[in-house]
Formats: C-alpha cells, structure tokens, sequence
C-alpha cells in the first residue's frame, strides 16, 4: 500500500480542507474604528487639539473667575494641597486642569493633556528640551506650536495658557514657593500640551475629544462637591444653581458644564459645521 | 481466519495513541482547574496579588483561538490591518489601574508621557508599572536601584526644611537613597516624616519592603488596591 507522505494529492487535499476549516471560522471581528469605510477622516488632528484648546480656556476661565476668583472673595479655600485629608479647600485652576487630565486619561479617548511652564510654582513642571524651545515662541507670538513626537508617536500641540483672571496673578506672584514675582493680566503664564496618535478623525472622533474633556471637567468638578460634602469644620456652600458671586453658593456640575458649553459653544460648533 | 483478526502491532498502535490521549486530555484538564494556576504562573505572585487568578490580568482573547490564527495569517498576508491577541490579551497598565488607580497618587504614570520627561523616560520607564513592579517575582517592589528621585528632581527646593539635613544638602551629596527613607513613590501611606534623618527608616528595612516584608510607612493607607471579587463588582456595573 501507498504511503501516505508519498502522495502529493492526498497531502494537497488534506492542506486545502485545513484551510477551509481554519477559514470558515472567519476571523476576530474588527474593532470600531479599525476599519475606514464607516466614516471618512475630515479633521486634522491639528484642528481638534486646537477646538478642544478652546473649550479648556473657556472652562478654565470660568472656574478660575467665577468660582476661585468670587470664591475667595466669599471665604472659600482654594490649595494645592487640597487633596490632603486635613485640608478642607477646593482645587487651584492648575489643579483642576489636572484633574481633567487624569479623567480623559482614565476614559477610551486617547488624548493626553499636560500643563507646564518656563516659571512653575512646582519646579517638576518646567519645561525641558523641545517643549522649552517651542515655549520661548509661544510666549512671543501666543501662536500654538504643533509637532510630531516621534519618540512616542504622538501628534503633540502646545496652546498658551494666559493670566486671565487678577487670582492668577495674585497666588501666582504671592506664592512661597514662586521663581516669578512680576506676573500681570494676560501674561503667557505656561501652555497646555495635547497629544494625539492618529494624524486626522471623523466627525464622530472629534466630537468623543469634545465630549472627554467635558467629562473630564465635570469629573474634577464633582470631586471638588464631594470634597466639600466631607468638610468637618469649614462652613459648607450651597449647592444649585447659584455663583459664589452672589453669596456662599456653588453652581452643581450640570449648571456648571451648561455655562462652558453656552460660552464655548459658538466658536466648537463652527469649526464643526464649517469644517466638511 | 478471522475477519477481525487484528495484528499485535495494529493494537499496541491503538492503545498507545488511546493512552496518549488519555493523558494529553488529562494534562489540559488538570491545567485548567483554579487550583493549578500556579504550576503555569511564571514564579511565584507579587504581594497583594496571592489570591489573584490568573484571568484578573490575563483575559482571554477576543475570538476563538481559529479565529485568532486565521486574523493573524490574514494580517500576516497583508489582508488586515492589525493583528490581533492570541490565547490571552496583552497586560497594560490599564489592567493595573483598575485595582490600584487613585486620585491621591503622586507619581500617576500617565504624566510621563509628556515630552519633557523624555529623559528621565530612558533612565527610568515610569509610564509603565512593571518598570518597578514586575509580577511573578513574589515580592512588592522589583526596581533596581531605589535612586530613582535623581531623575526628576535635582532642582528641589523646600520651604522652610523641617529636616536636620536640609534636602539641598543632601541633593548636594547625592544622597538619592534618602528619599525613600521617608516618601513612599505614590505617596499613600498616612506616615508622619521624621525630623532628624537618624530616626527615617533604615535602608535595609526598605529593601525587605520591597522584597514583600512588612510595611515600614505603617499600615494606615489612604487607599487600598481592589480585591478580586470587589474588582468583579466594578465590571459588572459597567
């Protein structure tokens, strides 16, 4: 009798039906997004980074006038150490931007979003290398820069961050731990640092940015409220729908994130709209 | 002559290949029960992680382990875009940070990825958590050398310095393994620091800590890692 290693027919037959097996299973389902036949990309990374840079001004401005700046003028605490279980304070705007970087960090969006300066109050967060040089036209021109960050392969974007609140300037020039004194309205103080891995999104990745950072915003902003909830002996403000500028009040989260989206609004849905 | 008449060599074929299933059906059986987990894990698991199974952090591949070899073929022959996970899913740390994330950390490893810890990124990987913690090692704490604080904070300056040796002196004569005699890296241990530099921990005592011994920084932690079943609790309300 034949054998079977020597019949090239049988060996080729045997081949062809593992194949067939192996390929009726059809393979893993591809991920969401994996595939580019859905939607087509119609924004450069640069525009997204540049609309959400939008959004966190607006959203910083407010939480650092509206509620740091009244905030202070009514009693409230704002610190740096506001975290720690002995301190009954809420979160400086530095602090609150971290605080929305870790949420994106912790949600699906894979944005990366950091603060630094050539004059941190925290020696840890001044810039070094190409953000150090990228900084100094920065603070010239106010300009954003955009890069590539081959190291990590990011789309990286660096916005100017600007003195624009008086209690910037004041804790800023006051603080113990300050290498600038001379800080007036509207210096470039720092930037924000974005990244990004893909070079263009669809509709619907630009909006998940947008949506990440509002998430995030209302994410610190709720760890402030809860912080409050457990103060023991510093008087605890009313939460509604009131601003610290009409009494010892603080606006809940939706009334909060609903003054961001009315004041952002305008300038996000035009880059939306007129984009594609 | 029987027509069943089978040769002694066709049976001895036979029960061979029956025993070898047999004990190859056996192997896969036993390898599959809890109690087994540790003959496959790579080494002992780190402390903490003891009553950990193995699909806390090893979950299973999406699709059949066909399906798996079929994408990768399919990738390999440039018909996908990725390829896909075989047997088990990478461990990120994503999968670290469903147990031990915190809003207290003090070094969170995202932060490293910004460029400008670049440098500090080469000397010491602090984006990942294996970089420090590497699992199946059956201790707490895997770094080289505790002198890492070097990296990043060659410039500091305290206010009002409550230590008998100021911080810059002790910058000054790079004495980086200091830093760890009073801060623990993620800061989360409610520990009083010392004022005078002989009563900070001693440096053998910390080095039992990260081989897994008792905690020096005390007990009285700010938060505590889940455990498998809370970690299953918060899967299951996503």
């Amino acid at each position: 009798m034949k054998k079977l290693n020597n019949s090239p027919l049988l060996i080729v037959m045997i081949l062809f039906i593992s194949l067939l097996i192996l390929n009726s299973c059809g393979g893993v389902p591809e991920e969401k997004g994996e595939t580019s036949a859905a939607e087509d990309n119609v924004f450069s990374v640069d525009e997204v980074l540049e609309m959400v840079s939008k959004e966190n001004d607006v959203t910083r401005t407010l939480y650092t006038k509206a509620i740091v700046g009244k905030g202070m003028l009514q009693g409230m605490k704002f610190d740096e150490d506001w975290r720690k279980d002995d301190v009954e304070a809420g979160p400086l705007p530095a602090l609150f931007l971290r605080g929305v970087a870790t949420s994106i960090k912790k949600g699906p969006v894979p944005l990366g979003l950091y603060l630094g300066s050539d004059f941190p109050v925290n020696k840890a967060n001044k810039f070094e290398g190409q953000q150090a040089e990228l900084f100094k036209d920065i603070k010239e021109t106010q300009e954003p820069k955009f890069f590539y960050d081959e190291s990590q392969e990011l789309h990286t974007a660096m916005f100017a961050d600007l003195a624009s609140a008086q209690a910037c300037v004041t804790c800023h020039n006051d603080h113990p731990q300050t290498t600038k004194t001379d800080w007036k309205l509207g210096d470039v103080m720092g930037a924000t640092t974005w990244q990004y891995p893909k070079d263009s999104l669809t509709y619907s990745g630009a909006i998940e940015v947008l949506n990440a950072y509002s998430k995030g915003t209302v994410d610190i902003y709720m760890e402030y409220l809860d912080e409050i909830a457990a103060f023991k002996s510093s008087e605890k403000p009313v939460i509604g729908d009131k601003w610290p500028s009409e009494g010892n009040y603080l606006p809940s989260p939706e009334v909060f994130l609903d003054s961001v989206r009315k004041l952002s609004s305008y300038d996000t849905m035009k880059t939306l709209i007129a984009s594609k | 002559m029987g027509i069943f008449k089978v040769s002694a060599l066709r049976k001895r074929q036979f029960f061979g290949g029956l025993i070898g299933i047999l004990i190859s059906v056996g192997i896969i059986v036993f390898f599959s029960f809890k109690e087994s987990e540790e003959y496959i894990s790579l080494g002992p698991m780190n402390k903490g992680h003891e009553d950990l199974s193995c699909v806390t952090c090893h979950a299973d591949a999406n699709g059949n382990l066909m399906q798996q070899v079929q994408s990768n073929i399919s990738h390999l022959a440039g018909m996908r875009e990725k390829s896909v996970d075989f047997g088990t899913q990478d461990v990120t740390v994503n999968n670290c940070l469903e147990c031990h994330d915190r809003p207290n950390d003090r070094h969170p490893s995202y932060r490293f990825s910004e460029p400008r810890f670049k440098k500090a990124i080469a000397k010491i990987d602090a984006t990942t958590c294996i970089t420090c913690h590497t699992e199946h090692n059956g201790e707490r704490v895997s770094v080289a050398s505790i002198n890492y604080c070097m990296n990043c904070h060659q410039d500091l300056e305290v206010e009002d310095d409550p230590i008998d040796v100021p911080h810059s002196e002790l910058i000054a004569n790079e004495q980086w393994f200091t830093c760890i005699q009073c801060h623990d890296f993620h800061g989360n241990h409610k520990y009083n620091v010392p004022v005078k530099i002989k009563d900070t921990i001693p440096m053998k005592t910390i080095q039992a800590y990260f081989d897994g011994g008792k905690d020096p920084y005390g007990t009285d932690k700010k938060y505590i890692g889940l455990s498998e079943p809370a970690w299953i609790k918060t899967l299951q309300k996503k």
